[in-house]
């Protein structure tokens, strides 16, 4: 079973701020995520990313798979090289 | 883009940036004219941008090829775009929500200074600066209507 990192969009129309989630990749329209680890708000300048470090590396480390949008957003923040 | 191959630290992080931007533009676009592309599209587009599933995740879901999937996804950008392109809309919100966010600003200043009590002549000061700002940016906001 993949697990996977990746971005959930939320907020209003025309105001886009992300959640970054866990979630099974089998079930990837439903909504069901495992955790929230972190988000990202692509409004703000510059913009705002807050992620649990601790947790994040948790997952990285079991194998979770990060989206690309969400390995860039790792990268920027030095979790992954 | 256009930083070249020569992968030193800082053009990978440029090019971070510029496709971190290019997810953002296109969730503000599809939030404007997302209802004119076709509801499969649409859904299409949705889970790429929006939900962030791959490629390959939504060629399963949705029965077709990841090819095909790749190829509505760059159709509706491109389609996004042109809209953008013909009317604007996104720019001159972007513009307006810029403007809007100096007027809080200046109000939060001005209702500081009052708050905080400092003296008469500080309080002045900070209107005659603050309320011009206020005017100013009010009449651009007008202007864009």
């Amino acid at each position: 079973m993949a697990v996977k990192i990746r971005l959930k969009r939320m907020g209003q129309k025309k105001a886009p701020f992300y959640r970054v989630i866990v979630a099974d990749s089998r079930s990837p329209r439903d909504g069901r995520f495992i955790a929230e680890i972190g988000t990202y708000d692509p409004t703000k300048e510059p913009t705002a990313f807050s992620i649990n470090e601790e947790e994040a590396k948790k997952w990285l480390g079991n194998g979770a798979q990060p989206t690309e949008t969400v390995n860039r957003l790792f990268k920027k923040a030095g979790i992954v090289k | 883009m256009g930083t070249g191959k020569g992968m030193g630290g800082q053009a990978v992080f440029d090019d971070v940036n510029e496709k971190l931007k290019e997810v953002y533009e296109l969730s503000i676009l599809y939030d404007f004219y997302g209802e004119l592309l076709g509801d499969h599209k649409k859904q299409i587009f949705e889970d790429y941008v929006l939900n962030d599933l791959s490629l390959a995740e939504i060629a399963d879901n949705a029965g077709i090829s990841r090819q095909g999937v790749h190829d509505i996804i760059r159709r509706c950008t491109k389609a996004l775009r042109g809209y953008e392109e013909a009317l604007c809309l996104a720019e001159k919100f972007g513009r307006i929500k810029q403007l809007v966010g100096q007027i809080s600003e200046v109000s939060a200043e001005l209702s500081e200074a009052a708050e905080n009590q400092c003296g008469e002549g500080a309080i002045k000061e900070a209107v005659s600066l603050g309320v011009p700002k206020i005017v100013e940016c009010a009449g651009m906001i007008l202007k864009e209507l």
